[in-house]
């Protein structure tokens, strides 16, 4: 059980930031990022070939991070303005077809040109034991430089001046634009940042497990649901609901099955949604 | 210093406010009376950027402003006050604060002037602004506004949902920054008050400006008395 425990929550610490780049972008822009698992996916594949090329693993996690923030960039300057044009509603229904077409295309020229490809990276040396368990070495780096980046994405957003900006665009858009605060430029920020935290999550999750070609959907997904729980625009909510969601995930597949935990997380977020609409930690509008 | 001529804007249902024409000048207190629903708030919303006019011209400073996003026109010196306030409510009474001079860093002397203005906030530093009082939220957003050190300060019905002391406590803190030649446009429905601060006035009435002048000539206008002052 602590077994379980433990590998639940090094899961769910990724779960909690790949909602993160999620609930971001959503709180920011109103604009629900479908294509978010395919921005980890290009992020992982940049790795898996540049290392191939030759380069050293941290240069080719370097390049993976930087391909991640590049697509977000790209999306912001290509595929966002139109979205960003509609209101309400209206925009964020737009961005559900829109990054779900992209979403489709990286995911379809991915499956076709490589189709059976995935990253792997391994972190040598023996397991190491925590409370008794043995814990991979993969398992732990993957967890410390998750927390890491944890810690220092709600540094940025409470100690410096821009983080406190983006903030103040997810409580109040005019407030923000009354103080002399560009909310466009803002969310360009914010998407190449969530580009970056999807390289993240695909560089931490290939220590614990292959990141393949086709695991932008389910990352995306897994992040949806964590989103849900945690309440949309919630940055601790994601991370709270992601540590919960991460041990029920591993205890549900280690004592029933994994064909079952996604439809046990699933299940686990329409709970969450019956007794709190706004989710754990989110904001009763 | 602020000049609008013929502006004409309005929502999608239709125009609202229909080629009005006024000035502030520098060091003055302008006030803009009218009913509710007579276009106060969207001439404002016009001036500050938050609403696209269909027709008419907006100088500040000699340079005309039309068109320009509303966070460009706030960091050339013009800070709007909303009626709603528009606070950043989970954030603290110093994180809003100091937001207010974005993108610089809050410097020490205007901290201390809107301390020495609303000692309240002083004592509420570390609340979150959703959680105060009216009053309180309504002292935070004039505050908020002077952190970027406004060349004019706009006011859309600052006194809205406030007791009427605490109204009265707001123009006091307006009279005092008039004091120290801070220009000030002011829309209002509680007149009286409005026009002890100002030097002149403009009544807006159906979205057109139907009377000007001083405010000692506005206080003396039958209609004004009236329809605004209460004296039959």
């Amino acid at each position: 059980m602590t077994a379980n425990i433990l590998d639940g929550i090094v899961l769910g610490l990724q779960f909690g930031l790949l909602a993160t780049g999620l609930t971001l972008v959503y709180g920011l822009g109103g604009v629900l990022n479908l294509a978010y698992g395919q921005m980890a996916v290009v992020s992982a594949m940049v790795v898996l070939f540049t290392m191939e090329a030759g380069v050293p693993t941290l240069g080719a996690v370097g390049l993976g991070l930087l391909a991640g923030g590049l697509f977000g960039l790209l999306l912001d300057l290509t595929v966002l303005p139109s979205i960003y044009r509609r209101q309400g509603e209206a925009r964020v229904l737009l961005s559900l077809l829109v990054t779900l077409g992209l979403a489709f295309i990286v995911d379809g020229f991915f499956n076709w040109r490589f189709p059976l490809r995935g990253l792997s990276l391994r972190i040598g040396g023996g397991p190491i034991p925590i409370f008794g368990v043995p814990m991979r070495r993969g398992s732990l780096v993957a967890s410390a430089i998750t927390l890491a980046a944890m810690g220092g994405l709600l540094w940025f957003f409470r100690a410096t001046i821009t983080g406190r900006a983006i903030r103040s665009v997810m409580e109040d858009d005019e407030g923000a634009r009354l103080v002399g605060i560009d909310p466009r430029r803002m969310l360009r920020l914010i998407l190449i940042v969530t580009g970056v935290l999807a390289g993240l999550v695909a560089v931490t999750r290939s220590m614990v497990a292959p990141v393949t070609v086709r695991a932008g959907f389910e990352m995306t997904v897994s992040a949806l649901i964590v989103t849900v729980v945690g309440g949309l625009g919630s940055v601790s909510g994601a991370l709270v609901a992601g540590i919960i969601l991460g041990i029920i995930n591993i205890i549900a597949a280690s004592y029933i099955g994994t064909f079952l935990s996604l439809i046990i997380l699933l299940g686990a977020a329409a709970v969450t949604i019956l007794i709190r609409p706004s989710g754990l930690l989110g904001v009763r509008e | 210093m602020l000049e609008v001529r013929g502006l004409t804007a309005g929502y999608t249902g239709g125009d609202v406010v229909h080629g009005i024409s006024f000035k502030v000048e520098t060091g003055e207190a302008v006030m803009i009376i009218g009913s509710n629903g007579a276009g106060k708030t969207t001439v404002f919303r016009a001036v500050v950027g938050l609403l696209a006019p269909s027709a008419g011209e907006v100088l500040f400073e000699g340079a005309s402003i039309v068109g320009m996003p509303a966070h460009r026109i706030a960091r050339l010196g013009i800070s709007f006050v909303p009626a709603e306030r528009r606070l950043f409510p989970r954030m603290t009474v110093q994180e809003n604060l100091s937001l207010g001079a974005y993108p610089d860093s809050p410097d020490s002397e205007t901290i201390e002037l809107v301390m020495d203005l609303f000692p309240r906030l002083a004592e509420r530093r570390r609340q979150r602004a959703g959680t105060m009082s009216g009053g309180e939220q309504q002292m935070l957003a004039v505050g908020r506004a002077l952190m970027a050190r406004p060349r004019l300060l706009v006011l859309d019905e600052p006194t809205t949902g406030l007791a009427p002391k605490l109204a009265k406590e707001a123009y006091q803190a307006l009279d005092v920054l008039r004091g120290r030649g801070l220009t000030v446009l002011v829309a209002e429905q509680q007149v009286p008050m409005a026009m002890a601060l100002s030097d002149r006035g403009y009544v807006l009435e159906n979205g057109a400006i139907s009377k000007q002048g001083t405010s000692a000539e506005l206080a003396n206008v039958p209609d004004v008395k009236r329809a605004y002052l209460g004296i039959v």
